[in-house]
């Protein structure tokens, strides 16, 4: 029988080349957007990580933006405590702690409110030093130095040397300011922290608040695939020694990236299903017509004694095999179209981005068995109703078919 | 064959119809196809029915062969009664038991000669060896060794119906019913055509069923009945008596 939908497939050559064309260039076509849309996923989750660590632990008031004052600090012995709790995690690199603030930072006349970062200077964990194009960056014995964003810096024109004024309250309520000078000028993936955050070390930042705490921990892991696991056994333990901190992964962190996320998804679940239905029915269109003309051949085989069932079988197996080789066909040519695509190697500023990327396209498992599995499955589906209205008609009608 | 062990059988009644009528209905006018026929093909027969067209015996060959369905009466199959049984079990039954030859010789065009003749035994689920042999023996036969890869449009008309008599005969089946198996054949091929079925039932005790207006068909026939309107008419025994 299998055989017989095989053979069925040589019948109209043209025809089957056709349909099966259809096929592939939709396989193809979603193969190469799919790898198009993980190879920026990859990019983006590369500068979120860059941006957040794997993981953060803190107060979930600090993490949910619920804080009223400053009762979210961590101090140095709970640090010590989690960092030690942290640390026999499987693929953890480093841990560094943070501590944010926000504060008006005032140059001459002119003021931004900008959002400080105290992060401990040279850390292999998570530092910005490698964001600086202008000047240098943070260094381990600086105290009253500062990052500032190029975009910041070009609107208060800023360069480093200069000095800026930091005004920010204690953790007691006091008005504390003090000068800042600035070292170095730092580029970011999004214009937006380059407008409003700037980079402190963490002995400054907790000079300024007067405290001796820190806002959160931030993990570094050797594998981003290591991140979920990872937070679940460090929740796990945080939780078994009651502490009240909770551990975040970068890709909840970044509200950015969950949105843009959902956004690749949404696009790709459209596209691909825009071109699936498309195939869907313009290869239902060339099964009614080639299985119409076969009527006269199921009023024979029904004859011969072949069940209803076993004809809707055989015309379902003849679209699977031409799934099959529709799909097959647009893989190979979607990794092709791909693989030039990236030897190209074209270069994409992202709107909101001020770095340029290298456009190109990944080859995963999903993106590749994703638009195989979709093509196959869509020219079969679109099978079952001639199909099934092949096996309608009555052995008599079909046998007088011409 | 191995099947001349039937003709011990000889006599037993294969299919039987009792009051079988079918009408069509077009707009207002009922046409009636057949009125009720009682007609009894035994094992080792060869009758033909015979009539002018429109008489209604693709109708009445139809309903023999089990795929259609009598307005009125009953088709007994080796004495059991049809009318009750679902499709699948029609279906069930003709694959195992009934051969059929049409007059445009249905071939599959896909298929090969050899895998022409196999089908049916595909749907009776024979093993694969035993598939082998039937039709390398049906095919020898009907004189066609030597021509199974060929396929179906690379042959004469004569030779499509040997394949198609093959084919009918693959199963081993109780009977043969042939709707008009000469129609679409010269006079002479069709003769060769009918000296095959004759020679089948004469030295195998392939059970016969032929429907045709062909009268040269009638020259192989034991029994001929006459139809005309949906009705049968009479019927001549015309002996042609098989060696015991
Ligand atoms: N499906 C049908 N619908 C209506 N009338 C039909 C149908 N099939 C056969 N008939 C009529 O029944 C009669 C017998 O037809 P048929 O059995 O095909 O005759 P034959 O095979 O002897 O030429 C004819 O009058 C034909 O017009
Ligand atoms: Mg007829």
């Amino acid at each position: 029988m299998a055989r017989l939908a095989l053979r069925n497939l040589s019948r109209n050559r043209r025809r089957t080349l056709l349909s099966a064309g259809i096929v592939a260039l939709g396989c193809a076509l979603s193969l190469v957007v799919l790898g198009f849309v993980e190879r920026s996923r990859a990019l983006i989750q590369e500068t979120t990580v860059q941006q957040f660590g794997n993981l953060q632990i803190a107060d979930p008031k600090l993490l949910d933006g619920k804080a009223e004052g400053f009762e979210y600090l961590v101090s140095p012995a709970v640090r010590a405590q989690v960092e030690g709790l942290v640390r026999p995690e499987r693929g953890v690199v480093g841990t560094t702690a943070q501590l944010s603030l926000s504060g008006l930072l005032a140059v001459r006349r002119t003021t931004a409110v900008v959002r400080a970062v105290g992060v401990v200077p040279e850390n292999d964990v998570l530092d910005y030093n490698d964001l600086v194009v202008t000047g240098r960056g943070l260094r381990a014995d600086d105290v009253g130095t500062v990052l500032v964003g190029q975009t910041l810096a070009d609107e208060l024109g800023l360069r480093p040397g200069d000095f800026v004024n930091l005004t920010a309250t204690t953790v007691a309520g006091a008005f504390n300011v003090s000068p800042l000078e600035v070292v170095g000028l730092f580029r970011f993936s999004s214009a937006e922290v380059e407008r409003a955050q700037v980079f402190v070390p963490l002995a400054f930042a907790q000079l300024l608040l007067a405290t001796d705490g820190v806002d959160r921990i931030v993990v570094r892991l050797d594998r981003l695939g290591r991140t979920w696991a990872a937070a679940r056994a460090i929740g796990a333990r945080l939780a078994a020694a009651q502490l009240p901190l909770e551990v975040r992964t970068w890709d909840v962190l970044s509200p950015f990236y969950r949105g843009l996320s959902g956004f690749f998804d949404l696009l790709f679940g459209f596209l691909v299903a825009a071109v699936f239905i498309l195939v869907f029915f313009i290869v239902l269109q060339i099964l009614t017509l080639s299985f119409l003309e076969r009527t006269r051949e199921v009023g024979t085989i029904r004859a011969l004694g072949t069940r209803r069932g076993e004809v809707f079988g055989l015309f379902v197996e003849e679209s699977l095999w031409l799934g099959l080789a529709g799909g097959g066909i647009g893989v190979v040519a979607g990794v092709g179209i791909s693989l030039l695509f990236n030897a190209a190697g074209i270069p994409w500023q992202p709107p909101g981005t001020v770095q340029a990327v290298t456009l190109g396209v990944d080859f995963t498992a999903p993106v590749i068995l994703i638009p195989f599995g979709v093509s196959v499955i869509s020219t079969v589906a679109s099978a079952f109703l001639p199909a099934y209205q092949a096996t309608r008609v009555s052995v008599v009608d079909a046998l007088r078919a011409v | 064959m191995q099947r001349s062990s039937f003709c011990y059988v000889a006599g037993t009644p294969v299919l039987e119809t009792q009051g079988l009528t079918k009408h069509y209905t077009l707009g207002q006018e009922t046409v009636r196809a057949l009125d009720r026929v009682d007609f009894t093909a035994v094992q080792g027969d060869f009758a033909v029915v015979n009539g002018p067209s429109g008489s209604g015996k693709t109708t009445l060959l139809n309903m023999l062969a089990l795929i259609d369905r009598p307005s009125e009466g009953e088709v007994l199959f080796e004495g059991r009664p049809t009318r009750r049984l679902s499709e699948g079990e029609l279906a069930l039954l003709r694959r195992e038991k009934i051969g059929l030859v049409f007059q445009t010789f249905n071939l599959i065009p896909v298929l090969s000669v050899a895998e022409n003749v196999e089908y049916p035994l595909l749907l009776t689920k024979t093993p694969r060896g035993e598939r082998r042999g039937r039709v390398a023996a049906r095919l020898e036969e009907v004189g066609l060794s030597g021509f199974e890869k060929r396929r179906p449009d690379e042959l004469s008309g004569g030779q499509r119906q040997r394949v198609a008599v093959a084919r009918a005969l693959v199963t081993a089946p109780r009977i043969v019913l042939a709707d008009e198996p000469t129609a679409n054949l010269d006079s002479a091929t069709g003769r060769q055509i009918m000296e095959l079925l004759q020679g089948l039932n004469r030295d195998h005790c392939v059970t016969f069923l032929v429907v045709t207006h062909d009268p040269s068909v009638l020259d192989y026939a034991q029994r001929v009945l006459t139809i005309r309107d949906g009705r049968i008419q009479g019927e001549e025994k015309r002996g042609a008596p098989r060696p015991a």
